[in-house]
């Protein structure tokens, strides 16, 4: 079937490999899916689009399901997206319902991812549809309204938005692209750097220091805490699983799924987040508040629902915007990018092959993740006794290969990667956010090319209210969300005070 | 009124247009958050002794000396056997053997010959993947 001619050998290999080492990744507290996909971009230099991304798509999947292992056998979250795992999972664990609770987390998870891919396939193509129409003036004010809907959610509004404009002016340095429209002449380079600086920094590179790098120094800094041995592990062998235990929560494992997946699309909110709102949420509508937090098999349901729902979410806005719906999505525009495709409002229709290979992919590294983890549950205690002073260097190693090969060889783009990896350790001590700055490094170029583009053909400012009622649209979306993060801020400061 | 909103681009200057506009916009939340977060700012000399309080100062800075050591003798290695990637190899090798070391906690020699193997295959299985089977471009 020529429909599906994409789904080799090799094809089904990777995915399934890549969703193997994901969970490996998500496994080990300090490693994330995030981390897993920026050290294995570089692979797919030469394994061409479809496999490259069938790969990556089986470790970001892989990477959030593993993070609920270490979770729920050491109560310490593998990704920041399983912290709520924590709550129930390790209380289940303590009590002997290790293997229980682990069971209960992966059928969550593909429930979850299942879901989130579904609203994938429907929702995509009807958005790229609609996007397909959109002039510079609502593309720019799209990517505005992203970067408010990131301060709204960010832990500082402030910052948030700072980071986020950082970004885009880290993003501007170098020439002023001719083959988007610029004059082709340079800005922001300090004095002496015109050589490497020409061209600004690579995405990638900037993408591996930050959650490559930054993540090994937090850990350096830390003092690379000691890895778990397996005396410390209790998996609980002996409690039964049944899959009774959804009974009555399957409104739970649903609402939680849409949060996650709702989650995802918003641009730049992880999976904390996601897991975050829909175990507040599966709490204040169940029955038995009082038991979250003691071991409650619906608080897992709801958190590991909601971060795997998170996986297709945040696909949504990547493929049909162009926008990337979370950090790790921001990375697998490296790999478009890389292969020279444009993701954006013609991606699907224009990539028709691609766009099933993604589809697909997503849909095997979900069974793959639930039938290696499900099958394999007394082996995935072992990678959590992976020791981190063997797999730290090897993951800076495989940093490098992604940085260098990047513009075929490059040095200056391995010492990009030290820069960004020392300025994201940086970043989280002042309190700067990476996400957003990441956003916001990703989709300056084009947020320059819209607005001085509509100026130059309008000449007027007006014109970003009045070109179409899309516009007018997105101005009260953008006024909403500034009005949340205004909302959010003064009511998180009163707790603070209270 | 609408004359207010008019904007005229000069072309040969239009590079400078949008930085100008985001510098402008760091520059007024650069203030906002001095304002806002003064309190927090005047702490800020409490914040970093503490961050170097509980830091292992020796793990940080050696990975980060190590790293920088890495970086720096990578190229010129490699220019000694050009297009093989013979750099990286060379180079990776006590790199992720010495990074190792400084990381482990406890160094028996148990521990040091599972690290001693993990440097000598992992950077060779790596060069081997992507210099020899995926010809990719390595130092």
């Amino acid at each position: 079937m020529d429909l599906l001619s994409f789904v080799t050998p090799l094809f089904l290999t990777l995915i399934v490999s890549g969703t193997v080492i994901g969970i490996v990744f998500g496994s080990i507290p300090g490693l994330t899916a995030t981390m897993a996909v920026a050290v294995c971009l570089p692979l797919t230099y030469s394994l061409g689009l479809n496999n490259g991304l069938g790969l990556l798509l089986g470790l970001y999947v892989g990477g959030i399901s593993g993070g609920l292992v270490p979770a729920i056998l050491l109560g310490i979250p593998g990704t920041p997206s399983s912290i709520t795992t924590t709550f129930d999972g390790y209380p289940m664990a303590k009590r002997g319902e290790g293997e229980r609770a682990l069971r209960i987390g992966i059928v969550s998870s593909v429930v979850g991812g299942l879901i989130s891919l579904a609203v994938l396939v429907l929702f995509a193509p009807l958005l790229a549809d609609f996007a397909i129409d959109f002039s510079y003036v609502e593309k720019f004010l799209i990517i505005l309204f992203a970067l408010t809907v990131m301060a709204a959610l960010s832990k500082d509004m402030l910052l948030g938005i700072f980071s986020g404009v950082l970004g885009i002016f880290i993003s501007l340095i170098g020439t002023y692209d001719v083959s988007n429209g610029g004059n082709g002449k340079e800005r922001l380079i300090p004095p002496g750097t015109e050589y490497w600086l020409q061209d600004g920094f690579s995405l990638l590179p900037v993408l591996i220091g930050l959650f490559g790098l930054a993540a090994i120094l937090e850990e350096a800094e830390l003092g690379v805490p000691k890895g778990q041995s397996m005396k410390d592990i209790k998996v609980g062998a002996h409690s039964r699983f049944s899959f009774s235990v959804f009974g009555g929560q399957i409104v739970n494992l649903v609402r939680s799924s849409l949060i996650g997946t709702f989650v995802g699309i918003l641009p730049g909110v992880g999976g904390s987040a996601a897991s975050i709102l829909s175990y507040t949420n599966a709490k204040t509508f169940s029955r038995h508040p009082e038991r979250f937090g003691k071991g409650e098999p619906a608080g897992i349901i709801a958190s590991e629902s909601g971060n795997n729902g998170l996986t297709g979410g945040a696909l949504v806005p990547l493929l049909s915007l162009g926008i990337p719906g979370d950090s790790t999505t921001a990375l697998l525009i490296g790999a478009f990018t890389l292969q020279g495709v444009q993701v954006g409002p013609l991606f699907i229709s224009g990539n028709t092959e691609t766009w099933n290979a993604m589809i697909v992919a997503m849909l095997i590294a979900n069974v793959a993740m639930f039938v290696v983890m499900y099958l394999a549950i007394r082996w995935l205690a072992l990678a959590v006794t992976i020791p981190k002073h063997i797999l730290f260097p090897i993951i800076l190693m495989m940093c490098v290969i992604g940085a260098y090969t990047i513009n075929y060889g490059i040095m200056f783009d391995v010492w990009t990667l030290l820069i960004f990896g020392i300025g994201g350790w940086l970043m989280g001590k002042v309190g700067l956010e990476v996400a957003p700055f990441i956003i916001g490094f990703i989709l300056g170029p084009s947020a320059e090319v819209y607005f001085v583009k509509t100026l130059e053909s309008f000449g007027t400012l007006t014109i970003f209210f009045t070109k179409s009622w899309i516009a007018v649209v997105l101005w009260l979306l953008i006024a909403g969300s500034v009005a949340t993060s205004v909302w959010m801020s003064r009511r998180h400061r009163r707790l603070d005070e209270g | 009124m609408a004359d207010l909103f008019k904007v005229h681009i000069n072309f040969a200057t239009s590079q400078l247009i949008f930085p100008t506009i985001i510098a402008c916009v760091l520059a007024v939340l650069g203030i906002a958050i001095a304002i806002t977060h003064r309190h927090r700012i005047a702490g800020a000399g409490a914040h970093w002794r503490a961050i170097a309080g509980r830091m292992d100062k020796m793990r940080f800075f050696g990975a980060i000396g190590l790293t920088l050591v890495y970086f720096s003798t990578m190229q010129p290695v490699g220019n000694l056997w050009p297009n093989t990637g013979m750099g990286f190899l060379l180079t990776s090798i006590p790199f992720v053997f010495l990074c190792g070391v400084l990381f482990l906690h406890d160094r028996r020699p148990g521990n040091m010959i599972g690290l001693t193997v993990a440097a000598l295959v992992a950077p060779t299985l790596v060069w081997w993947v992507f210099a020899d089977l995926f010809f990719l471009t390595l130092p």
